[in-house]
C-alpha cells in the first residue's frame, strides 16, 4: 500500500493554485527526495517590539535637544562601528545595550533613519511586516519566505503575535506553549504517548489511504475556489502534522520563565526539527505614552535578552549559522517628552539584522538632531542629503527578499513592492567576511 | 457655458449608445429625466468607482478636510436608497464642473490630482498611472468639441449572471447547516419533513422557531463577542467598575457572608465560586444586551441606543443597586439572570466625580456606554479617546478609520513642520477630522480606567471639536453626548449596512469583501464585480433589515436564503482566471472554531469531546479576545495534529459504547452487530453499507446512496482493515484498553469489526465536511 506523502500534497497544492517553491523543470525523482527531507534552513526569526520602541535608547542614541533624560551626548558608547545608548545603570533585568553589543556587535547590521511613514499602530505594523502600507492582502515577510521555502512544513510559519497576515500563501501556526508540542507531535497516540497508539498501524495506514483517495476524487470534481483551497489546506495540515514528531527531542526539559525565551524555544525546536521556516516573536507594551524611560528601560533589556537567548540556544542546537534575525518595531517615539513623561508615536526609526548572509559591525543610514530621516544613497549606502532617498519598509523588504533568494519566486511577484531598480539597496547585506 | 455643459452631457449620452451593460451596473431598466444613461455608467464605473470614491471622497465631502473647496462630493454610503440617484447626480455634476475648468491650457482637475495648484491632498495620482489616465480621458471627453465624432467605445464588458454555473446546497443540507451553525444541533425529523413538503419557502418559519432556542443565543453572544471583544479587557472583570464610583460595592464578594457554611474548605470554595460567577456575570453583560434585543425582537439599533444595561443579581450588587431592584429577579441567587436596568447617575467619592444628569440617570447608549466597552477600548493621555472613536466607527458604521490615512507620507516631517499637525497637516487631517470629533464626544469618559470622569482641564483645544461628521455637539447635549452620537448613528444608513456585515461575519466567520484598489491588476474588473455583487446583496438585506424595524433575525434569515450562503459548488469546472477571481470568495466553507466543533460533536454523538478548551482551543485557532482577536481561518500543521487527535479520541469514546447499547437505541450503528462481517452474506454487506450511508449523513451531512462510489470507498476501508487484521498474528481479541476501559460490559472484538468501525469513524471525522461548515 502506498501511503500519501508530501509529494501528494504538493500535487494537491498545485491543483489548488497554492503553488510550490520548487522549479518545475527538476526531475520528478529529485523533487520527491527533497520534499521528504526536513527543512534545513535558513531559518528566519523576526523579533517585534510591539507598540513602538524608543530607538534613541538603543541603536540611534542622541543625548541632545532633551531627547533623552537618562544620558547626555557625551555618555554615548561605541563598539566597533556601532554607537549605542548606555543602559547598564538603568536596567532592572534583562540585557543591557553594553552587554548586547559586546556579544553581538560584530555580527550586527543596523539601519537608522528608516522612514516608517505613518505613526499609528495598525498601519505601521502592517507596513513593517509586509513592506506594503496600502494593502491588507500582502503577506508578512515571515509568511512569504515560509511559503516560498517550506510550503510543506507543518509549522512553516509560526507566530506569537503582531501583524501576521499570510496572504493566503501558507497557514499560520500559533503554538503558545511548550508542552503543547509534545501532544501535537504524537497525535495518533493516546495523550501523546507513542507506546499507546489509538489504531493499529495497518488500520491507520488504511485510514490515510482512504483520505488520500477521497482527496483525489475531490480534486477531479469541479469545485468553488474556496472549497478547493480549503480541502487542500486541510489535507496538507493533517498530512504534514506527522512531521511534528521530529520536534520532541529538541524541546528543553525545563520551560524558561521569560516570555520571549518561551517563544524562542518553540521556534528553535521547530527549526531544528525541520518543520518550520520562520517565526514571528513578539513582546508588547512598548507604547510608552506615559513614563517612557522606565517602560523602555524595562522592555528594551527584556527584548535584547530574548534575542540573545535565541541566538545562544541556536548555537547550542547547531543551527546558528542558518539563523537570520530581524529586529524591528512598527514605529519610534517622539524626540520630546509629553506632560506624562511619555513619548508619543514617531514615524522615524531603525531596524537591526544579524545572521546568515549578513555582514555585521555596520551602521547604515542616520537621523539628524531632530530625529528626522537623513536621505540615503541606495548605491553607495552613505547618507546623501541632496540626492538620497527616504528608505522605507518596501526598500528593506525588497532587500530581505533578495537575501532570502525569493525575489523572483512567483509568490513574491504576486505581491510586488514597487521599488524601482534605481532605489534598490545595493549590496545592503555586505559580503560576510 | 450652459450650452457647453449640455454639449458635454449630450456627448456622454451619444457615446453610451454603443456600450453594453457593464458587469457592475444596476440591472434595472432606466428611464426618465432622473435616470442616468449608460454614459453615466462609464462615469460611474471608471471615474467614480476607481477615482472618486477611492481618492477624492475622503476629503472632498461635508466634514472632510476639503469641505470648503469648490469640489464637494456626497458620500453615497450616507444616503438612503431614495436619495441614491440624487447623490450620484450630484457627484457626476461636481466632476463635470471641475473637469471643464482650466488653468492656462491645463486641466485644473488633472493638475490638482497630481499635487499641483496647492492641492491639500497633495499628489493622489501619479501622472503615468492608470487612475490618471482615466481622469485624463474623462476630461478629454467632457471638453471635446460638440461636432467631434464620438470616440471608439470601450470594449463591451459582459458576462453571465454572477451565480450562473454555481450549484446551491439542497434544502436538506441547507437546513443542517443552519441548525448546526445557529443552534448547535441537527435538524429534527419535523423540520426535515416540513422542508421536504413545503420547500425552501418554509425555512424562514422554521428559523423563527430556531431563533428562539437558548442555544442560538449562546452562539449569538459568542459571535458578537468575536466582533466587539468585550470580554477581553484587562485587569479583571471588576475593573470595569471604577474605584471612584463603586469603591464600596465592586468587591462585594469579598465581604459576603458565607458563615452558614461551616466547613472552612467548603466555605473557601464557595467564596471562589461566588467571585468567579460575579466576574463571569460582569463580563457577560454586554453580550446579554445583544441577546435581550434579539430575543425580544427589539430594534437592533438598541445596541447603541438602549437606555439600559443588562444586570444580574450579582452585578447589581457590584453597582450597589441590588436592594432597589431585587424584587424584579426571579431568582436572586442566579448569577446569570439578567434584566434590563437603568443605572442612576454616578456618584463619586467626592463631588467633583459626580455625574451631571438632568434625568438623574446614567445616560446609557447601548453597548457604547457600557463600562466593559470603555475598559476594552481604553484611552491614554495622547490617545485622547481616539481608539474608542475608531472602534465605534468600525463596530457601528462599518468604517475602518485607520485606512482613511493609510498612505505614504512624511508624518515626522509634518509633525515637525506644524504646531498642531492633526489639525493642519493634510495627511493627518484626512483622518483626524473624522476621528477627533467623535473622540471628543467621549470626552466625559476620560478616566484612565476607561469609565466616567471628565478631564480636569476641560477637553483639548488642539483637536477638532466634539461632533459627528461635520455636526458639532451642542453644549446642552454634552452630559448625554454618547446618546446624541447614538441617535445619529441609528439614523445613519451605514449602521444598517454595518449590522448586515456583522450578520455575514456571524454566519461565515469572515468579513465582507473590500473594494479592489489596484487598478492595474488584470483581474480588477473580476474582483470589482465580485465586490459589487456582494455589496448589492448587502444593500438589499440592509433595506429589508431597516424595513423590519431593525430586527436582527431578518438579517440572519435573509443571508441564509441568499445565494452567497447557499452556494455550494460548480456545475462545470472553469479555468478562466477572471471567472475564478469572481468566485474566489463565494461559498461559506468555514473552518469551524473550537466552540463550534465541540457543539457539533455533541450534536452528533450526544456529548462534547470536551478538550477543545483553553490552551488547546487557542492552539486550534481560538481567540482570547485580548491579545488574539481573530480566529484562524485555515488549519496549520498544529491544527492538523489536533484534528487527528480529535478524530481518534471521539471515535474511541463512542464506537464501542454505541455497540453495547440495544440496536434500537444506537445513534451510530443501528443496522449492524459486531459479528456482521463484510463478504459473509449479501444481507450483511447491505446492512454494513446502510450503516455507512447513515454515518455519512450523520457525521458529514452527505446523502450518499448505499451503492455510491463514496460508500464504496468507506466499505473498502472497513473491509480492508478487517482483511489486514486477519493477516496479523497475536492481535488482542478485545478493543484497545483506552477505548474499552470505561465500559465494563465491553464485548470482545474477535472479528476486529468494532475497531474497523472505529477506523471508519476516524476517517469521517477527519474529513472536510465534518471540520468545516
Amino acid at each position: 500500500m502506498n501511503n500519501p506523502t508530501r509529494r501528494d500534497f504538493l500535487r494537491c497544492c498545485g491543483l489548488a493554485g497554492l503553488g510550490v517553491a520548487l522549479p518545475i523543470t527538476r526531475p520528478e525523482s529529485t523533487r520527491a527526495a527533497e520534499e521528504d527531507r526536513p527543512y534545513g534552513g535558513p531559518y528566519y526569526a523576526v523579533f517585534n517590539a510591539s507598540g513602538g520602541w524608543d530607538t534613541t535608547y538603543l541603536m540611534d542614541p542622541k543625548g541632545i535637544n532633551e531627547i533623552n533624560r537618562l544620558y547626555k551626548e557625551g555618555d554615548i558608547l561605541t563598539h566597533g562601528a556601532h554607537r549605542f545608548a548606555p543602559t547598564e545603570k538603568h536596567k532592572s533585568g534583562g540585557m543591557s545595550n553594553e552587554e548586547f553589543y559586546k556579544e553581538f556587535g560584530s555580527d550586527l547590521l543596523v539601519f537608522n533613519g528608516l522612514d516608517y511613514s505613518v505613526n499609528n499602530h495598525s498601519p505601521g505594523a502592517r507596513y513593517m511586516a509586509t513592506g506594503k502600507l496600502d494593502s491588507l492582502a500582502y503577506p508578512t515577510f515571515a509568511a512569504l519566505v515560509a511559503a516560498c521555502q517550506g510550503p510543506t512544513c507543518p509549522l512553516a510559519y509560526l507566530t506569537f503575535g503582531n501583524y501576521s497576515t499570510t496572504g493566503n500563501l501558507v497557514a499560520m501556526a500559533r503554538v503558545p506553549y511548550l508542552p503543547s508540542l509534545q501532544r501535537l507531535a504524537n497525535a495518533d497516540s493516546v495523550e501523546g504517548n507513542p507506546r499507546a497508539p489509538y489504531h493499529d498501524g495497518f488500520a491507520l495506514d488504511r485510514i490515510e489511504q482512504a483520505l488520500a483517495d477521497e482527496r483525489k476524487t475531490r480534486t477531479s470534481e469541479p469545485q468553488l475556489p474556496r472549497l478547493e483551497r480549503a480541502q487542500s489546506m486541510l489535507y496538507a495540515a493533517q498530512l504534514n502534522s506527522k512531521a511534528l514528531q521530529r520536534v520532541t527531542p529538541h524541546l528543553p526539559k525545563d520551560t524558561p520563565k521569560e516570555r520571549m525565551s518561551q517563544q524562542a524555544e518553540i521556534a528553535l525546536a521547530s527549526f531544528k526539527a525541520g518543520v518550520c521556516v520562520s517565526a514571528n516573536l513578539t513582546i508588547s507594551q512598548f507604547d510608552s505614552h506615559a513614563n517612557n524611560d522606565p517602560d523602555q528601560m524595562k522592555l528594551i533589556p527584556e527584548f535584547l535578552a530574548g534575542i540573545a537567548y535565541t541566538i545562544r540556544r541556536a548555537e547550542e542546537l547547531g543551527i546558528r549559522d542558518q539563523l537570520v534575525v530581524i529586529v524591528q518595531s512598527e514605529m519610534g517615539r517622539t524626540p520630546t517628552y509629553n506632560k506624562g513623561n511619555g513619548k508619543d508615536h514617531w514615524s522615524v526609526g531603525s531596524i537591526m539584522f544579524l545572521g546568515r548572509g549578513i555582514k555585521g559591525n555596520r551602521v547604515l543610514g542616520e537621523t539628524d538632531g531632530g530625529q528626522l530621516t537623513v536621505p540615503f544613497d541606495p548605491v553607495s549606502l552613505a547618507v546623501n542629503r541632496d540626492k538620497g532617498i527616504r528608505v522605507r519598509p518596501e526598500h528593506i523588504h525588497t532587500a530581505l527578499r533578495e537575501l532570502a533568494g525569493i525575489s523572483d519566486h512567483p509568490f513574491s511577484k504576486r505581491f510586488p513592492l514597487g521599488v524601482s531598480p534605481a532605489e534598490r539597496l545595493q549590496n545592503f547585506w555586505g559580503e560576510k567576511g | 457655458m450652459l450650452r457647453f455643459v449640455l454639449s458635454a452631457l449630450i456627448l456622454l449620452v451619444v457615446m453610451s449608445t454603443s456600450e453594453t451593460r457593464s458587469l457592475g451596473e444596476d440591472p434595472k431598466p432606466c428611464a426618465g429625466p432622473n435616470c442616468f444613461s449608460s454614459a453615466d455608467a462609464w462615469f460611474a464605473r471608471e471615474v467614480w468607482t476607481k477615482i472618486g470614491s477611492q481618492s477624492c471622497l475622503t476629503c472632498h465631502k461635508a466634514g472632510g478636510d476639503a469641505e470648503k473647496s469648490e469640489f464637494v462630493l456626497r458620500d453615497p454610503r450616507r444616503a438612503d436608497e431614495s436619495a441614491q440617484a440624487e447623490v450620484r447626480r450630484h457627484n457626476r455634476d461636481a466632476f463635470l464642473k471641475i473637469a471643464r475648468q482650466k488653468e492656462g491650457d491645463d486641466s485644473r482637475l488633472l493638475l490638482k490630482v497630481t499635487g499641483k495648484l496647492d492641492h491639500g491632498g497633495q499628489d493622489v495620482l501619479k501622472p503615468n498611472s492608470t487612475g490618471y489616465g482615466i481622469l485624463a480621458e474623462f476630461v478629454r471627453r467632457v471638453n471635446a468639441p460638440p461636432g467631434e465624432p464620438a470616440p471608439a467605445a470601450a470594449p463591451p464588458v459582459s458576462g453571465p449572471p454572477f451565480f450562473e454555473g454555481v450549484t446551491m446546497l439542497d434544502d436538506r443540507r441547507l437546513l443542517r447547516r443552519v441548525t448546526l451553525s445557529l443552534a448547535g444541533r441537527l435538524p429534527t425529523a419535523d423540520e426535515r419533513t416540513t422542508l421536504e413538503t413545503k420547500g425552501l419557502s418554509a425555512l424562514p418559519t422554521l428559523m423563527d422557531r430556531l431563533l428562539q432556542e437558548d442555544a442560538f443565543y449562546t452562539r449569538l453572544r459568542e459571535a458578537f463577542n468575536d466582533i466587539f471583544l468585550t470580554v477581553g479587557y484587562a485587569d479583571g472583570a471588576e475593573s470595569a467598575l471604577s474605584y471612584e464610583h463603586f469603591s464600596t460595592t465592586r468587591h462585594w464578594t469579598q465581604n459576603y457572608d458565607l458563615s452558614h457554611i461551616k466547613d472552612e474548605k467548603e466555605r473557601r470554595q464557595a467564596g471562589y465560586k461566588l467571585a468567579n460567577d460575579y466576574r463571569a456575570a460582569l463580563f457577560g453583560e454586554p453580550m446579554k444586551l445583544v441577546e435581550h434585543i434579539v430575543r425580544n425582537d427589539r430594534p437592533f439599533t438598541e445596541i447603541i441606543t438602549a437606555d439600559y444595561i443588562m444586570v444580574s443579581p450579582y452585578t447589581a450588587r457590584g453597582y450597589g443597586i441590588f436592594d432597589k431592584i431585587k424584587d424584579r429577579f426571579k431568582n436572586i441567587d442566579d448569577p446569570f439572570e439578567y434584566i434590563p436596568v437603568t443605572l442612576p447617575a454616578l456618584v463619586g467619592r467626592n463631588k467633583s466625580q459626580n455625574q451631571e444628569s438632568p434625568t438623574g440617570n446614567y445616560p446609557h447608549a447601548g453597548l457604547l456606554s457600557t463600562f466593559q466597552y470603555m475598559r476594552r477600548y481604553p484611552t491614554t493621555e495622547t490617545n485622547r479617546n481616539r481608539l474608542r472613536a475608531r472602534m465605534y466607527m468600525q463596530h457601528f458604521l462599518g468604517v475602518d478609520a485607520l485606512e482613511l490615512a493609510a498612505r505614504v507620507s512624511d508624518a515626522a516631517e509634518a509633525t515637525a513642520k506644524y504646531e498642531i499637525p492633526t489639525m493642519q497637516a493634510a495627511e493627518c487631517v484626512v483622518c483626524h477630522k473624522t476621528i477627533d470629533p467623535i473622540a471628543g464626544v467621549f470626552q466625559d469618559y476620560y478616566s484612565f480606567e476607561g469609565v466616567f470622569g471628565p478631564r480636569k482641564d476641560g477637553w483639548y483645544k488642539d483637536m477638532f471639536g466634539p461632533g459627528f461628521e461635520g455636526e458639532d455637539l451642542p453644549k446642552d447635549e454634552k452630559w448625554r453626548s454618547l446618546q446624541w452620537l447614538a441617535e445619529r448613528t441609528a439614523k445613519d444608513p451605514r449602521f444598517a449596512v454595518a449590522m448586515v456585515e456583522h450578520g455575514y461575519y456571524v454566519l461565515t466567520g469572515r468579513k465582507v469583501l473590500l473594494p479592489p484598489t489596484e487598478l492595474d491588476d488584470p483581474l480588477y474588473n473580476a474582483r470589482r464585480r465580485a465586490y459589487d455583487e456582494q455589496r448589492r446583496e448587502i444593500d438589499r438585506i440592509a433595506a429589508a433589515f431597516t424595513k423590519s424595524n431593525f430586527n436582527f433575525k431578518t438579517v440572519l434569515k435573509e443571508w441564509v436564503l441568499s445565494d452567497f450562503y447557499r452556494a455550494d459548488g460548480l456545475a462545470t469546472a472553469t479555468k478562466d482566471p477572471a471567472r475564478l477571481a469572481e468566485l474566489n470568495d463565494v461559498g461559506v466553507v468555514r473552518l469551524l472554531a473550537p466552540e463550534q466543533i465541540e457543539r457539533k460533536v455533541e450534536a452528533i454523538f450526544g456529548e462534547r469531546w470536551g478538550r477543545l478548551t483553553e490552551q488547546l482551543a487557542m492552539l486550534y485557532g481560538g481567540i482570547d479576545s485580548q491579545e488574539v482577536t481573530e480566529r484562524a481561518t485555515d488549519p496549520s500543521g498544529a491544527m492538523g495534529a489536533i484534528q487527528r487527535t480529535l478524530a481518534n479520541d471521539v471515535a474511541c469514546n463512542h464506537t464501542l459504547r454505541d455497540f453495547v447499547r440495544p440496536a434500537t437505541e444506537r445513534k451510530l450503528f443501528p443496522h449492524v452487530e459486531p459479528d456482521t462481517v463484510p463478504g459473509k452474506s449479501p444481507e450483511g454487506d447491505a446492512a454494513i453499507r446502510r450503516t455507512m450511508a447513515h454515518l455519512h449523513e450523520l457525521v458529514l451531512g452527505r446523502h450518499d446512496a448505499a451503492d455510491s462510489p463514496e460508500i464504496d470507498r468507506t466499505f473498502q476501508l472497513f473491509s480492508g482493515i478487517i482483511e489486514d487484521a486477519k493477516q496479523q498474528k497475536g492481535l488482542d481479541p478485545r478493543e484497545s484498553y483506552y477505548c474499552r476501559h470505561k465500559i465494563p460490559e465491553a464485548p470482545n472484538d474477535r472479528d476486529y469489526t468494532i475497531r474497523a468501525w472505529r477506523g471508519v469513524l476516524t476517517y469521517l471525522l477527519r474529513r472536510q465536511e465534518f471540520l468545516y461548515e
